[in-house]
């Protein structure tokens, strides 16, 4: 009865360390759906973190009831219906439309595919065309969203601190003394990297009228380092582009490329297809090895993974160089002895892995590692044939680098006032900058020169020291475009007009490199004239406007000719203006700028491979070397390593204020609400600590006070700190005081220099304090049940079967009527394991997709998150048989192996939550759902107890209550908002299966495979969901669900779902996990995995 | 006592009947919000957040939705590259574009145009609305991309019809009118050649 049957009856899976020791809170999270006091009303209502009542202040308190008394409460509310009164062509009301646009992060691209709702956007897709998405999104692309109706975003430009106007900052800049001297000397703009033509292109503008001004581009969490090492390695600026799915062979170094790094979205996808089993036998499914000490979505993910400290993985690549070495690559290095804390035969097993497989293995390198190691990676990849084959590098034009340098010399010149005019586009240094360079107060000294300029969404940490404010506009709300990594240029298309007026980059950008304000659609399209070859006609609109008066005026003249029709003979007409013509073809431009428009890219625009030199051997060899200089020596205990690592959930901060973000489960921690001290539990112990512990961190003089999170996987003596909170300034969710007086987190930049901007050495000293902290690890158990089910390569090949062979399958017999399905569509749902990374985009897309509330700090700790589509995550390790679990208290697991499992609701046929509804507010529908019926629901929350799966969520308060104006702009109205008291939970997305079908009506045909898509589905770039009709045998998911892998989770409890799961296969390398040997007996019921077992 | 219920019966009934005829200023109550109105914009609603009230938006000038890359200006406009109407539809008229048109005729032309053409509908019924007949010669002899013209921007009192009709109903409705036409002309022509 369990995962792996008898391959590996000994493996243990657990949810979270409590629950291993036994803790006697994660108990009550064990036997009780939801934890005491969860049930109850909130006696501790304003314990800790974000309570209730601050929640419901953030979300809103515009709209009250004040002023209404007595029965005006209880009367409907009037409402009045408000039609458009120049209605938009192609536009029916309630039929949703979709543009095609980009999201620009950093120097890459993501193409997108926006729902708009009566000219409002409410959700964002991938954009199946564009090679970056192929429909698929990240989690910041779907929460990009919220941002856009953020109401804490800056609403108008300010001059020192007063509401101004653009037409006052144009007035000041062009006619008033705030424009720069002439040569531009003194003047300096601090801007984030970017791959927008536009912006490239008014940048050389720019620095051409102001020659001596400064242009410093810096983010906090950049690849400069990666630039770097590889412009050093082939001797020119160049983008590496991975081809995963070419693999067959993957290193990662201290990389997060599936979540947090360069192209999450492409690098996902080509590794969950590299990662396809062909279950007919044959072919070979990538192995990953990952080499790091922050146990990362990649990492999680990994065939291998070794556990070294972040700065000990440049001795790693030398290590691995001269293994390489000895095992006949051409790299004149001495095979090299052992390196202290790093497993030789696994290096071995490695460096044969990658020389079987020259041209089809990939090494990648994070943007933490130093120079010299990205420039080794670059000659092994070189050296191994892989470059050109799963790498290729590309020359793409953008703004820059992010240069730490530049920064600190910026820094340097403001402190020695030799710069008198600061424009800062879109950066925020006072909060991010490196703590040593103390750019408060350089910002402060400039400041009463009235010398700052601040573009930026919100008024924020920077925007304090700035004499004028200009809002910065989102993506969504402006023109312009970027470039993708490989060169593909797509544009930044609208929609919706500025909700407050704000300004987009390249506007403010026109306004001082040309001197004039400036629409920033015209600033696009005179860009796209020069990328399309095509001449645009300045006065297009012009004509085209001039023709519609003409239009108009023939209009009128016919309609006069019209009325007069019975008095006036015929003849006494002329000439009919109608007759006349009225060029209307659109110029060459319009048509070509028009499809880049539609389709979201320009065809055929992305850069060829740059044809680099292969890199000499000796330079190879010298470049690995190098990088074992670089390496940093094992740090002691009591002198720890500290990695600043970018959140997964909130970026470098600039997410910090969107509350889908701030609520999203970390992959691997399920922290919410806040960031730790992550560390392994053997440095816990070491250290004496316990989770919630508060530690102060110490680095460099400067100190941090932190809670302690223990993380299996971590590095021993390493600290992990999330970058990205403890914002000061930067609305109501980020910002928002606690009862431990500051927001969400702790702000780590206050930590980091410039001189160790990513591992720096420091210290952990418990304060003796503790901190409580939000996790969603320990919700919803399953209570040692074999819910993942897993097995190795070679076990598979041998028993295709295992998933299913030992599913303890009691009867067949319900205590109820069976539903019968004979009509079509019948709908289900199969998620993949094996291809699922956890990588958080469905979870995102859904809450989008359905209006799921967010609930804040407090009612997180409560288990009352309202999260449709959960994702759980099991650590496995070899070792006790359950009834030991507590045994282990002593010898915590530090290397355990990942899982991940997505649970929405299983939408069984014998629903067990159906049978103990009173008021049948949850039946079941003739196509298989199992439906909610909100207005029934009198929340006795009899269904949820009765769920074995534990995915209905209950709306204890009425969480969506004073929802501020502008963020009702972007609730879905497909979906219904639920109120208090109502139970709700995955519908299976009923409103796009309702649309497909009215879709296919009006157009006469029946609903086709792939016609409906769930929101989950859609987001989801490892491609892990299938969603279709099961008796269509030719439908993707009926394929699915004929697969081997396939299987029920708590198949012994007959509830018959229609959301399976398929079996996750392990490719490890039998020289470093030698192959189990065969189990004993498979019937004995102990035999199984324990893995929840208590 | 025995007479109570009766009372009661009486005396409801006299306060409902009292209620009759007094309209009250307020809207009804309604006692369990249950969700009836929620945080969200259906389409249509006001919103207080835009200036003009309205929480539906146009979308921003000069982009292009998905499924909507309208280049074509012969289709698009009726109009050839010189800028004169099309004598003929750009289209390839099928039964299914016959009956497509015959569909949005009747829905939107009908009315006024009455389901023959002579333009004698509901409107001229009830309104003495005047309206063409598109059997008068001068309407027939307009070309097919003026009668395109006409459907998308109006003429006279009739208003235009871009917004309910897609480009393509509007051109299937132009193949109905056509039809219509024809039809009569060769009644009429049989009935001359029968006189």
């Amino acid at each position: 009865m369990s995962a792996g049957n008898g391959k590996r009856p000994e493996r243990t899976y657990w949810r979270s360390l409590e629950q291993l020791q036994g803790d006697s809170r994660s108990a009550d999270f064990l036997h009780r759906e939801f934890p005491e006091s969860a049930s109850e009303a909130p006696a501790e209502l304003l314990r800790d973190g974000v309570s209730r009542r601050s929640m419901l202040a953030m979300l809103g308190g515009t709209a009250s009831l004040a002023g209404l008394t007595g029965c005006d409460i209880i009367r409907r509310p009037v409402e009045h219906i408000v039609p458009y009164v120049d209605a938009p062509e192609g536009m029916v009301p309630g039929v949703p439309l979709a543009y095609a646009t980009t999201m620009p992060f950093g120097s890459r691209a993501l193409g997108l595919l926006v729902e708009s709702h009566e000219g409002r956007p409410t959700k964002v897709e991938g954009n199946e065309l564009h090679p970056f998405s192929e429909g698929a999104s990240s989690v910041w692309a779907q929460s990009s969203m919220l941002d856009l109706y953020d109401p804490d975003r800056s609403k108008s430009v300010r001059f020192a601190d007063e509401a101004s106007s653009w037409d006052d900052f144009v007035a000041a800049w062009t006619e008033g003394n705030l424009g720069p001297a002439a040569d531009g000397t003194g003047f300096a703009i601090l801007a984030e990297p970017s791959s927008s033509p536009t912006l490239i292109r008014l940048k050389e503008a720019l620095l051409d009228r102001y020659p001596r001004a400064r242009w410093v581009i810096w983010e906090p969490v950049s690849e400069e380092k990666a630039d770097q090492g590889t412009t050093l390695a082939a001797g020119e600026h160049v983008h590496a582009l991975y081809h995963i799915d070419r693999a067959q062979v993957l290193l990662t170094l201290d990389s997060d490329f599936l979540s947090t790094e360069g192209d999450s979205v492409r690098n996902l996808r080509g590794y969950s297809r590299a990662r396809r089993v062909n279950e007919e036998g044959g072919g070979s499914p990538l192995r990953h090895y990952a080499v790091d000490g922050v146990h990362s979505v990649t990492a999680a993910n990994a065939d291998h993974r070794l556990r070294v400290q972040s700065g000990r993985v440049a001795a790693f690549v030398a290590r691995l160089g001269s293994a390489l070495a000895g095992h006949g690559l051409e790299l004149p290095l001495d095979a090299g002895g052992p390196a202290g804390d790093i497993d030789d035969t696994w290096v071995d097993a490695l460096a044969q892995d990658l020389i079987a497989h020259r041209g089809a293995g990939l090494i990648v390198a994070g943007n933490r590692q130093p120079a010299a190691v990205h420039a080794a990676v670059y000659a092994l990849n070189s050296a191994l044939g892989n470059a050109g084959s799963t790498v290729t590098y590309h020359r793409t034009a953008d703004t820059g680098s992010s240069s730490e340098a530049d920064l600190a010399a910026l820094a340097a010149a403001i402190h020695e006032g030799a710069v008198d005019r600061l424009l800062v586009l879109g950066a925020n240094p006072a909060y991010n900058a490196p703590a040593d360079l103390d750019f408060p107060a350089a910002l402060e000294s400039l400041d009463s020169a009235g010398a700052v300029i601040h573009v930026g969404a919100y008024r924020d940490e920077t925007s304090r020291f700035a004499r004028w404010h200009v809002p910065l506009a989102h993506y969504l709300e402006s023109w312009g475009d970027a470039r993708a990594t490989d060169g593909t240029a797509s544009v930044v298309q609208p929609l919706i007009e500025p909700l407050y007026g704000a300004k987009s980059l390249v506007e403010v950008l026109a306004l001082a490199a040309l001197g004039e304000s400036r629409d920033g659609r015209d600033l696009v399209r005179e860009t796209w004239s020069g990328i399309l070859g095509l001449p645009l006609e300045e006065d297009a609109d012009d004509a085209a406007a001039a023709g519609a008066s003409a239009e108009a005026e023939a209009e009128a003249e016919t309609a006069a000719d019209g009325e007069g029709e019975e008095a006036v003979p015929e003849e006494a007409v002329p000439v009919d203006p109608m007759s006349l013509p009225f060029p209307v073809a659109l110029s060459e431009f319009e048509v070509a700028w028009r499809k880049v428009l539609h389709d979201g890219l320009l065809d055929g625009s992305a850069a060829p491979a740059a044809d680099l030199p292969a890199i000499a051997p000796e330079d190879g060899a010298a470049a690995v070397r190098a990088a074992g200089e670089a390496a940093q020596a094992i740090v002691a205990s009591d002198d720890l390593e500290i990695v600043f690592r970018c959140s997964p959930a909130v970026h470098d901060g600039r997410f910090a204020n969107n509350g889908w973000l701030q609520e999203l489960p970390d992959a691997i921690t399920k922290l919410t609400w806040d960031n730790a001290a992550l560390i392994s539990p053997a440095t816990a112990g070491a250290l004496g600590l316990e989770n919630e512990d508060l530690v102060t961190v110490a680095s460099g003089g400067r100190e941090l006070e932190l809670p302690v999170w223990q993380v299996p996987g971590q590095a021993d003596n390493t600290v992990t700190i999330d970058l990205g909170y403890g914002r000061d300034f930067a609305g109501r969710i980020a910002s928002a005081a606690n009862s431990e007086g500051h927001g969400p987190g702790r702000n780590a930049y206050l930590l980091r220099t410039s001189e160790a901007p990513d591992l720096a050495r420091g210290t952990l000293n418990p304060t003796g304090g503790t901190y409580p902290l939000a996790q969603t690890q320990d919700h919803h158990s399953m209570e040692g049940r074999p819910i993942v089910r897993e097995a190795d390569l070679d076990y598979f090949e041998a028993h295709p079967d295992f998933a299913t062979a030992h599913s303890e399958k009691p009867h067949e017999n319900s205590m109820w009527d069976e539903w019968t399905y004979q009509d079509s569509p019948q709908w289900g749902m199969t998620i993949d394991l094996n291809a699922c990374v956890g990588c958080n985009a469905c979870m995102i897309a859904c809450q989008s997709e359905n209006n799921v509330p967010i609930v804040g700090k407090e009612q997180v700790m409560e288990g009352r998150e309202m999260h449709w589509l959960r994702i759980d995550r099991y650590f496995s390790d070899e070792g006790e048989s359950r009834g030991m679990l507590r045994d282990l208290v002593q010898d915590l697991p530090s290397e355990p192996q990942t899982s991940f499992q997505p649970v929405p609701c299983m939408q069984c046929e014998n629903a067990p939550c159906e049978q103990v509804c009173p008021v049948a507010a949850t039946v079941h529908d003739s196509e298989g759902l199992n439906a909610m019926v909100y207005n029934r629901c009198i929340g006795t929350r009899y269904c949820s107890n009765n769920c074995p799966y534990k995915v209905r969520r209950f709306n204890y308060f009425n969480f969506t209550k004073d929802t501020p104006e502008v963020m009702k702009l972007g609730k879905n109205p497909d979906v219904t908002i639920r109120s208090r008291g109502v139970m709700e939970k995955c519908t299976y997305c009923v409103q796009r299966i309702s649309r497909a079908k009215v879709d296919a009506r009006r157009d006469g045909r029946g609903l086709a495979d792939g016609d409906v898509v769930t929101a989950c589905q859609q987001a989801c770039p490892a491609e892990a969901i299938r969603f279709g009709d099961i008796t269509d045998a030719a439908s993707g998911v009926s394929e699915a669900k004929a697969s081997p892998r396939n299987y029920n989770l708590l198949d012994d409890l007959h509830t018959k779902p229609r959301t399976t799961y398929l079996a996750k296969i392990r490719h490890p390398n039998r020289e470093i996990t030698p192959a189990p040997p065969p189990a004993e007996d498979h019937g004995d019921e102990d035999a199984g995995h324990g893995e929840d077992a208590h | 006592m025995r007479r109570l219920p009766e009372a009661a019966v009486l005396v409801a009934v006299l306060l409902l009947l009292g209620c009759r005829g007094m309209p009250s200023p307020f809207p009804p109550i309604h006692p369990n919000p249950n969700m009836d109105y929620q945080e969200r914009y259906d389409p249509q609603e006001a919103s207080a957040f835009f200036y003009d009230g309205m929480a539906m938006r146009q979308p921003v000038a000069g982009t292009v939705a998905r499924g909507q890359l309208d280049v074509d200006h012969r289709l698009l406009f009726g109009r050839d590259d010189e800028g004169y109407f099309l004598e003929t539809s750009p289209i390839a008229v099928t039964d299914d574009v016959l009956a497509r048109g015959e569909n949005r005729y009747i829905i939107y032309c009908q009315p006024c145009h009455d389901e023959r053409g002579t333009g004698q509908g509901i409107l001229f019924e009830r309104a003495n609305t005047p309206t063409a007949s598109l059997h008068d010669e001068r309407i027939a002899a307009y070309n097919d991309g003026r009668m395109y013209d006409v459907i998308t921007n109006g003429v006279g009192l009739m208003a235009g019809y871009r917004y309910p009709l897609t480009v393509d109903d509007r051109w299937a409705v132009v193949a109905y009118v056509r039809e219509l036409q024809e039809e009569r002309r060769i009644l009429q022509a049989e009935r001359a050649a029968r006189q």
